[in-house]
Order: structure tokens, then C-alpha cells, then sequence
């Protein structure tokens, strides 16, 4: 094996001393924290009293019978689903727009990803007093039209809060999706769409049979990666809702800070995040396959 | 890619016309309170009206918002430091040496996204709690650092992968240390790929809400994001003009950073999942 001379470490030795500030972070920061969750999970501990006992399987129990955390389990399936297809597909539009090359498409790209580079605070800011319900503009806008009579409080009632704060998420997201569709765009080949022109193929079939096809790798990879980021997804509803009106907003995230940092309870948060995970696993592990298979 | 038949022009005016609503109304109503006068707030006027920058200037010269803003950014510049380092010399490894358990690591690093954040972040608060760091930067810093790692890793990897292993060799031939190789070849070849990921960090840990709201309750060491909530969330008549306007304030840098520096940006906002 090759020495270098000079500090008598093989090369073996180095490359293993190059990760170690990686490995010790990602030991300090994920592996330590997420075994020592599961392990909290079998426990009462909370942040109000160092001591705390083993209560075996008692929060899996109590969380799968509690009503409230399968509406937490169903609010964020809904809310992966739809932040996840709605702003892929008007990313898409919006990609297939931009990629026309009119004049001034390049500068909108640049626009575009503003959205996505503000802090979701900011964003949720911006559209809590969008939805305001008293001098939002989209009241104003609505009630100008004449479409409404009293003002509709949209973020205050469970029937239209979750819609808000998934418009608001879509809309942070976008851009996102766009910059990845943009690209995958560019890379269908041209040729093959030209080929398809001389046998007399329209738009349709040409996006049917080849834009979709030679897509469909980079479509799942942003629809899973999206799906992750939106399983994990915290500043947004926490800054319009803090998870209410009645619960109608609470996502596995938000009901796991709430859980731990708001009514202390350590052991049922480690749960919740358990469960949590495993969900989380299971996309985790599709995504891991594809970007097998495509190396 | 497409002909330019009667129903695509009726399908790319209509969608242009609803997107572009969708994606550019809502910031220009965002930047559009922020400058009416306090006393116009509450009007529907689109910019044809009174406009003033007082309520951004007074968010400028506010002590406790800015304090947060200077505290941001020196979470933010150390964390994407530190972040695209820590990427770097990991990335060179996986790379350049071979060695027993390299293959696992790499799986490992890459999976650490997928993790839930909120989970991890409970046994982290009691972790820094023991260590006396709850509250201290370095909570911040140390976990920001794990999630611009798996990107990090596998950009900069790519980097070094293009670079051809006589190289080194040489250079070796030549009696240069694997210090030296470093500072001298390895690195300078990669500096877009680190800039992308540094740019990448900054963002990650500009924008982060959940782990320092959490992990730094200090109101003097607080960050812009948790400031920001702290301080109009939960008031009894909220200021909307103020909250837009710092809401502005606080995008500034990174807007910034991306006018600047977009084809790095983009190369690090895509770089996470498309192989070149």
C-alpha cells in the first residue's frame, strides 16, 4: 500500500480520517438522537422531571386509539398528497411555458424562484394576511366582486384552513418543481420529437409517447423528494395556524413539537415521531431504489 | 418542443395568465403593503396610491430585529462554512480512497435527510441540554452542518470523480503531502461545486424555523426566523405593514446571493437529485 512519506498515514488512513468529522456529526446529530427517540418512545418521560419509567408499548397503544392522532395521521396524507401534485403540476405548465424561449422567459425563471429562496416564515406572514379575515384581499377582492356577502374567516374554520395552508405551501414550492421539470424538459431529445413531426405526430401525441416517457425518471424523483420534504414540512403551517383551528392543520411535525415543547411530553412526541418515521422509511426506501437503478 | 397550433396558443395563454397570477400577485401584495403608510394599510389599492419606505426604514433601525438578523447571519455564514468543509473533505474520500465500510457511510450520509427533523430533535434538545449548549450557537451549528451534508457529499464527490487519479499521483511523484494536494489541486478544481453547496447551506440555515426556535432560546441569541414569529405571532392587534416589511428584510440576503450568484444557485437548488 502507498505511504505518504511524510505524515506515515497509507492512503487507506487518510481517506477514513476525511469522513470522520462527517461520521461524528452524523452520529452526534441523526443516529444517536434518532435510536435514543425510539428508545424514549417505550417511556413517560417529559422535559418537566429528569426521572422517568419504562411503559413498554403503553403510548403505541394509547396514540393508536386516540381518535385525534389518526385525524393528525389522515391531515397529513392530505397535505403531502396535494402540496405535493399541485405544485407539480402547475410546475410543469409553468416549465413547458418557459421553455418556449419567448422574450423575457429567461428573466421570469429568475422571478419565479424568488418565491422558493424566502423564508417560509416570511411566506407564512404573506398569506395569513392574504386570508385575513378581515381586511385580507382576498376577502376584499371576493366581496368587491360581489361574490360574498360577510367576510369568510379562512384560516379561523376547519372547513377551509387546510386548503390555505396548502395553496401557501404549493405556492412556495412551485419554483422548486419548475427548476427540475425545466431541466428535464431540456434534456428530452429533440431529434426523436422531430422525427415523430414528419410522421404527422400533434402536440398531443408528441408529449403522450415522448416528453412523458423520456420524463418519467426525473417525475419521480421530484415527486418523491417533494413527498419527503413535505412529510417533514413545519414552517408554514406553523406560522398561519400553529396546527388550528382545531387540530384541522396539525401534520405529524407540528403534532411532535407540540407534543414535546409545548406540554412536555417526551415519551408520547418519541412516538408519534416513530410512526412518523416509519412512514417517512417506506418513501425513503423507494426513492434509495430508483436512484439504484438509475446509477 | 411544441407547434404552435391554435389550441396550444390558447392553452400557453390561458396557463400563463393563471400561473403567472398564481406565482407573481402575492409577493407584489406582500411588497405593496409593506410600503403603504400605516394609516392606508387596510386599503385595496395596488400601488396607484400613497407609497413610503417608513415602515421598512423602521425595521432597519430596529434594535431587536436586527440583532436577530446579525445573529442569522453568523449562524448562517459558520453553519454553510463548516457544512461545505465538512462536504468537501467527505466527498474527497468517497471519491479518491478506498477503504472497508466506505459503501455504508455513503448510504448512511445519504439517507440523513429523510430522517424526521422533529423526532431527531427531541433527543438533540436533552443532548444539548446535558452539554451546557442549549441555547449556544453551536447546537445550531452542529446540526445544520448533517443536513447539507448528503447533498453536499455527492455534488463535491462528482466534482473529484471528474478529476483524473494521475493527478494526484503526480503531484505525489512530485513529494507533495495529502495536505498540500488538497490545498493545491484537489479543492481549487471543485470551487463552483462549493459555492453551489456553501450557497446551499446558507439557505438551509436562513430559512430554518423549526431546530432554532427550539434549540436557542435566548431572545439575545435568537435568530431572524423564530424572531420574527416571536414577535408577531400571537399579538393581540397584529401590525400587518410591520410584519411585511420584515418579512422583505428578512429575504433580502438571500435575494442577494441569488441575483448574484443564480447559475451557482440553481446548479445547488437541482444538484440534490439529478445526476449529471
Amino acid at each position: 500500500m502507498a505511504r505518504d512519506g511524510r505524515h506515515g498515514f497509507s492512503d487507506a488512513q487518510v481517506g477514513f480520517l476525511l469522513i470522520v468529522p462527517g461520521i461524528a456529526i452524523f452520529v452526534a446529530v441523526i443516529l444517536y438522537p434518532f435510536i435514543s427517540a425510539i428508545m424514549m418512545s417505550f417511556t413517560d418521560r417529559t422535559l418537566l422531571s429528569p426521572s422517568y419509567e419504562s411503559v413498554g408499548f403503553d403510548n403505541y397503544i394509547r396514540i393508536f386509539t386516540d381518535p385525534y392522532f389518526l385525524k393528525t395521521v389522515w391531515t397529513t396524507i392530505v397535505f403531502v398528497v396535494f402540496s405535493t401534485l399541485i405544485p407539480f403540476t402547475l410546475g410543469m405548465i409553468w416549465a413547458i411555458i418557459l421553455n418556449q424561449g419567448f422574450r423575457g422567459s429567461e428573466f421570469l425563471r429568475g422571478v419565479t424562484l424568488v418565491n422558493w429562496i424566502i423564508p417560509g416564515t416570511a411566506i407564512g406572514f404573506l398569506w395569513s394576511w392574504i386570508f385575513n379575515s378581515q381586511y385580507g384581499i382576498l376577502n376584499g377582492l371576493l366581496s368587491s366582486l360581489g361574490l360574498i356577502d360577510n367576510n369568510i374567516s379562512f384560516l379561523g374554520q376547519t372547513s377551509t384552513a387546510l386548503i390555505c395552508v396548502i395553496i401557501a405551501r404549493s405556492w412556495q414550492m412551485l419554483p422548486w418543481y419548475m427548476a427540475f421539470l425545466l431541466g428535464g424538459l431540456q434534456s428530452v431529445p429533440m431529434d426523436r420529437i422531430e422525427a415523430a413531426r414528419i410522421d404527422g405526430a400533434n402536440n398531443l401525441q408528441v408529449f403522450r409517447h415522448i416528453v412523458i416517457p423520456g420524463m418519467k425518471q426525473i417525475f419521480f424523483l421530484v415527486l418523491i423528494l417533494g413527498a419527503i420534504g413535505n412529510l417533514q414540512h413545519f414552517d408554514i403551517p406553523w406560522t398561519m395556524t400553529q396546527g388550528g383551528p382545531a387540530r384541522a392543520t396539525t401534520t405529524l411535525s407540528l403534532e411532535v413539537y407540540r407534543t414535546a415543547f409545548q406540554n412536555w411530553k417526551l415519551g408520547q412526541a418519541a412516538t408519534v415521531g416513530t410512526v412518523w418515521a416509519i412512514l417517512l422509511a417506506a418513501f425513503s426506501f423507494v426513492y434509495l431504489k430508483q436512484v439504484k437503478e438509475s446509477e | 418542443m411544441f407547434q404552435k397550433t391554435l389550441a396550444f396558443r390558447i392553452f400557453f395563454t390561458i396557463s400563463a395568465i393563471i400561473i403567472g397570477c398564481f406565482v407573481f400577485l402575492p409577493l407584489l401584495w406582500l411588497i405593496n403593503t409593506a410600503l403603504k403608510p400605516s394609516s392606508e394599510t387596510f386599503s385595496l389599492y395596488f400601488f396607484f396610491g400613497p407609497l413610503t419606505i417608513e415602515n421598512i426604514v423602521s425595521i432597519l433601525t430596529n434594535g431587536t430585529i436586527m440583532n436577530y438578523l446579525k445573529n442569522s447571519l453568523i449562524v448562517s455564514f459558520l453553519s454553510s462554512f463548516f457544512a461545505t468543509l465538512v462536504s468537501a473533505f467527505a466527498g474527497y474520500s468517497f471519491s479518491k480512497f478506498r477503504y472497508r465500510g466506505r459503501k455504508l457511510v455513503m448510504g448512511a450520509f445519504m439517507m440523513s435527510q429523510a430522517f424526521p427533523q422533529a423526532i431527531l430533535l427531541l433527543s438533540i434538545y436533552l443532548m444539548m441540554q446535558r452539554m451546557g449548549l442549549l441555547g449556544s450557537y453551536w447546537s445550531l451549528l452542529i446540526s445544520y452542518v448533517v443536513f447539507t451534508l448528503p447533498v453536499g457529499t455527492w455534488t463535491l464527490k462528482g466534482y473529484f470523480d471528474a478529476l483524473p487519479d494521475s493527478l494526484i499521483e503526480s503531484a505525489k511523484i512530485d513529494g507533495a503531502g495529502n495536505l498540500k494536494i488538497m490545498r493545491k489541486i484537489i479543492f481549487p478544481m471543485a470551487v463552483p461545486g462549493m459555492i453551489s453547496i456553501a450557497i446551499y447551506g446558507f439557505v438551509w440555515s436562513w430559512n430554518d424555523l423549526l431546530y432554532s426556535m427550539t434549540l436557542v432560546t435566548d431572545p439575545a441569541r435568537r435568530t431572524l426566523a423564530p424572531g420574527l414569529v416571536m414577535t408577531y405571532l400571537g399579538e393581540a392587534s397584529t401590525n400587518w405593514s410591520a410584519m411585511m416589511s420584515a418579512s422583505i428584510v428578512a429575504a433580502i440576503p438571500v435575494t442577494i446571493i441569488f441575483v448574484f450568484l443564480q447559475r451557482y444557485f440553481i446548479a445547488g437548488l437541482t444538484s440534490g437529485a439529478v445526476k449529471e
